[in-house]
């Protein structure tokens, strides 16, 4: 193509474009149909959480955490008030365990159904797209039911969780998940016979298992490389260790194989609330804590649908934490998907960028604003480190 | 291709869009909506004032005089409030449809009745 | 010409009840398009403008009317705010050598399906123009990739057309037509059904719809070649792929089904039947697909479509002089 001298043209995608929910720039550079660099640049969803944080108490920092991102919402508390009893030294009673649990999973099924249905229009597979987002109106009732609400569940509570399963909810979740598992079932023979979709999909954005694990992948970017790695299952928490399941995984490295790895994720979770409905057990599923934090530092890991979230919290006794940092999975993703960009075609960016499911306003918390000349730049990780060693003396 | 009975089979079936205002749908029991609040059972501690993680709580008042101010348009309908008090004083009901196209309407002052 | 009606007072007279007809069928396609679309997706489409949103075309055309009309600093002034227009033009001018209200089109001669398809590429021809005018990194794209995609489908189609055209033994749309009514051989079928396959996956990149909306694939390249343009231009761009979508339903309809002719209705009625089946196919064909890449566009009809087309020509020659 370079023989004929075509100008070289630099395509900007976003903040603002169809192809991305939230605003986050990748700044292109093609030579015809082909992408030649990648530049990405993220903190356009700066929102000062983590600073926000520090001046609420910890019931009123439930709340906000669960607003970091709306689709993960139920990993990030869990995150954060796994940390906060850590501190306390009062676990989750059994019963909220297996409640949180329950919750986490219907959010996976959702996210993951979400995140199918957004591959499809991107790939201009309309039909799919409203398929899987009507089914997932199921998971989103039983959420509604089990929660009182669609998106902000707000079940997570300091010592347990705020609300019971009763028989009734038990029921619809049960009935629910036989819906989900043969709709799933039917969308995974889809995608493995839709001629369009495989042609899409197939061999495109390959990220090869040592380049995953050299650009940190993290879940099921992950996991469709061929590496089995699942937070859930090499370091369980809640009551994973409970529950017979398995880590899916498939190695084809491309996006197909994400989609593949998202449905089947989505079906192991339905088997997961089955046995945990069948195990849960009696008891309370709250426990009185006390508001005053006692000083420690804790780190959690839990794995999002997005893959492994890490939040970390100091305290100092008070009823507000002294430090909170989160670690979002997208932030994981983000050198893997610069990576596979390059060398595809234009129209792969979309379905490149959106297979490791990425979620900017998780991911924007590093953004530099001077106050007094209002300029505003972004720092590398090494000038970071410079910086932070100038200044500790 | 594979779609393709999936296709003929909404052809021939209802549309599942719900045609919102003349179609209503079924709200769950523990559905988080307008916020009510229970002036006998209220002492006025301001628990819930200090926990609402929104800002959308105000009391006026003293004590058992206090009376409630509840700022919907900054309500995030968590229903910490509703946990986080003593008494059971505060409610959050099933009703939902708070829209509203204007903007005073939606700071409500409970009453005290009058002793 | 060959083969007008009459005398041009009423070729004038029926080309404006056409032209008519032709607005209110393009938005009247519109709409069964989007409504087949949305009941294949279990949803309702538009249904609130008019009986059934029956309305909604006309109102989003209105609205597009009424907006504001910007043109980019750096575009070709005249080249922009002209290339609309022919857009919309063009495949108006391409429909009067279609049959519509009686068996005979308002105006035919010997090779007018030629010049029919002469006007299908000249369209493309101002689709990248208009690209070109508006200097948008995403139009110069999808421009580039309208004419690619031009270069691909273009052979295919003309060769699936020349089929009927064989068997009929005229380049003339109305005279193919009328064979269908008068001297239609079954033998005809087997070429006939594989030209017609041939000619809807065309139709469907003619027309810039999935699988191959790639020149317009919204989450690729925003709105593509149309990038730029807003308001009255864009009202004239959005009517333009509907009168497309009567042309591309309409020839086919004619071609393979013989379009207007038909017994017992009135030519009009065939005609309507006919076209708005074939539209239901393309909106069942635009459900039922993921979209293509452009060097999967390229790869497919010179790999597939093409040696198809020229071997099935092959087949009807054969044929012809068998029987």
């Amino acid at each position: 193509m370079s023989e004929l001298e075509i100008p070289e043209i630099t395509i900007p995608v976003g903040p603002q474009h169809p192809a991305l929910h939230e605003p986050e720039n990748f700044t292109f550079k093609v030579d015809g149909e082909y992408v030649v660099d990648v530049e990405a640049r993220i903190g356009y969803n700066h929102r000062g959480i983590e600073k926000a944080a520090e001046s609420r108490s910890y019931i009123q920092n439930l709340y906000l955490f669960e607003r970091v991102c709306g689709i993960c919402s139920h990993a990030h508390t869990t995150a954060f008030t796994l940390n906060i009893e850590e501190l306390l030294d009062t676990p989750k009673p059994p019963r909220a365990q297996y409640i949180s649990m329950i919750v986490a999973e219907l959010e996976r099924i959702h996210s993951h159904t979400l995140w199918a249905g957004v591959a499809g229009h991107e790939i201009g597979f309309h039909s799919f797209f409203m398929y899987l987002w009507r089914d997932r109106e199921v998971v989103m009732d039983l959420l509604e039911a089990v929660s009182g609400n669609r998106v902000h569940y707000a079940v997570n509570t300091i010592g347990g969780v705020r609300r019971d399963i009763t028989p009734e909810v038990e029921k619809k979740l049960r009935k629910g998940m036989d819906i989900l598992e043969e709709r799933l079932k039917t969308y995974r023979t889809l995608a493995l016979e839709e001629p369009t979709l495989i042609k899409r999909c197939e061999g495109v954005g390959v990220l090869k298992p040592e380049d995953a694990r050299r650009l940190c992948a993290v879940g099921p970017t992950l996991r469709a490389s061929g590496i089995k790695h699942d937070v859930r299952a090499n370091d369980p928490y809640l009551a994973y260790d409970e529950i017979d399941w398995e880590v899916v995984s498939y190695d084809l490295c491309d996006v197909l194989s994400r989609i593949l790895v998202r449905i089947d994720e989505a079906l192991q979770s339905v088997y997961i609330i089955r046995q945990a409905l069948d195990k849960l057990p009696d008891g309370p599923y709250k426990v009185r804590v006390p508001r005053n934090v006692p000083e420690g530092e804790s780190v959690m890991r839990v794995e999002a649908q997005r893959g492994e979230l890490i939040h970390y919290v100091r305290s100092n006794g008070t009823d507000r934490p002294d430090r909170y940092k989160i670690r979002s999975p997208t932030l994981g993703n983000i050198p893997a998907v610069c990576h596979i960009l390059k060398g595809g075609y234009i129209a792969d960016i979309p379905i490149v960028l959106a297979s490791i499911d990425p979620c900017f306003s998780c991911t924007d918390r590093m953004a530099f604003v001077d106050v007094n000349t209002g300029k505003k730049w972004v720092w590398t990780g090494e000038q970071l480190r410079r910086y932070a060693r100038k200044w500790r003396g | 291709m594979a779609l393709e009975p999936e296709l003929l089979k909404s052809l021939s079936s209802k549309p599942v869009t719900l045609v919102y205002p003349f179609e209503r749908p079924e709200v769950p029991k523990g559905l988080r909506g307008e916020l009510k609040w229970d002036p006998e059972r209220c002492v006025g501690c301001g628990i819930c004032v200090r926990d609402c993680p929104a800002f959308a709580l105000e009391f006026v008042g003293e004590k058992e005089e206090a009376e409630l101010i509840w700022h919907a348009e900054r309500c995030i309908f968590c229903a910490q409030c509703a946990e986080s008090c003593p008494r059971d004083a505060i409610e959050l009901t099933q009703e939902f449809e708070l829209s509203t196209t204007n903007y005073s309407t939606l700071t409500i002052r409970f009453a005290r009745p009058k002793k | 010409m060959a083969g007008l009606v009459g005398s041009a007072y009423t070729v004038a007279v029926y080309g404006l009840a056409l032209i008519v007809v032709v607005g209110i069928l393009s938005l009247f396609f519109e709409w069964f398009d989007r409504k087949a679309f949305a009941r294949l997706q279990n949803r309702y489409g538009p249904l609130h403008t008019g009986p059934s949103g029956l309305l909604q075309p006309l109102a989003d055309f209105i609205k597009l009317l009424s907006k504001e009309d910007i043109t980019p600093e750096a575009a070709d002034k005249l080249l922009f705010a002209l290339s609309p227009v022919v857009i919309c033009t063009i495949p108006l001018l391409t429909l009067f050598f279609i049959p519509v209200f009686s068996k005979e089109a308002i105006v035919f001669f010997e090779g007018d399906l030629i010049f029919a398809l002469f006007l299908a590429t000249l369209l493309y021809l101002f689709v990248f123009i208009a690209a070109w005018s508006s200097t948008n990194p995403f139009s110069i794209v999808g421009g580039v990739r309208a004419a690619l995609q031009l270069m691909s489908y273009e052979i295919p189609l003309a060769l699936a057309l020349i089929v009927p055209a064989m068997f009929a033994k005229s380049l003339s749309i109305t005279t193919i037509a009328k064979w269908f009514e008068t001297s239609f051989q079954p033998y005809a079928l087997v070429p006939l059904a594989l030209a017609f396959f041939i000619a809807v996956v065309c139709a469907q990149a003619e027309l810039e719809r999935v699988p191959f909306d790639i020149p317009e694939a919204e989450s690729e390249i925003v709105a593509g070649w149309q990038t730029e343009f807003s308001g009255r231009k864009l009202a004239l761009l959005r009517l333009a792929s509907d009168i497309e979508l009567v042309l591309m339903a309409a020839l086919i309809a004619t071609l393979f089904f013989g379009g207007a002719a038909g017994p017992w209705l009135p030519p009009f009625a065939w005609f309507l039947i006919k076209t708005t089946i074939v539209v239901f196919v393309f909106a069942n064909i635009r459900a039922l697909f993921a979209r293509f890449r452009i060097d999967q566009l390229l790869r497919g009809a010179w790999g597939i479509l093409l040696p198809l087309s020229m071997l099935n020509v092959f087949v009807a020659y054969v044929l012809m002089q068998m029987m």
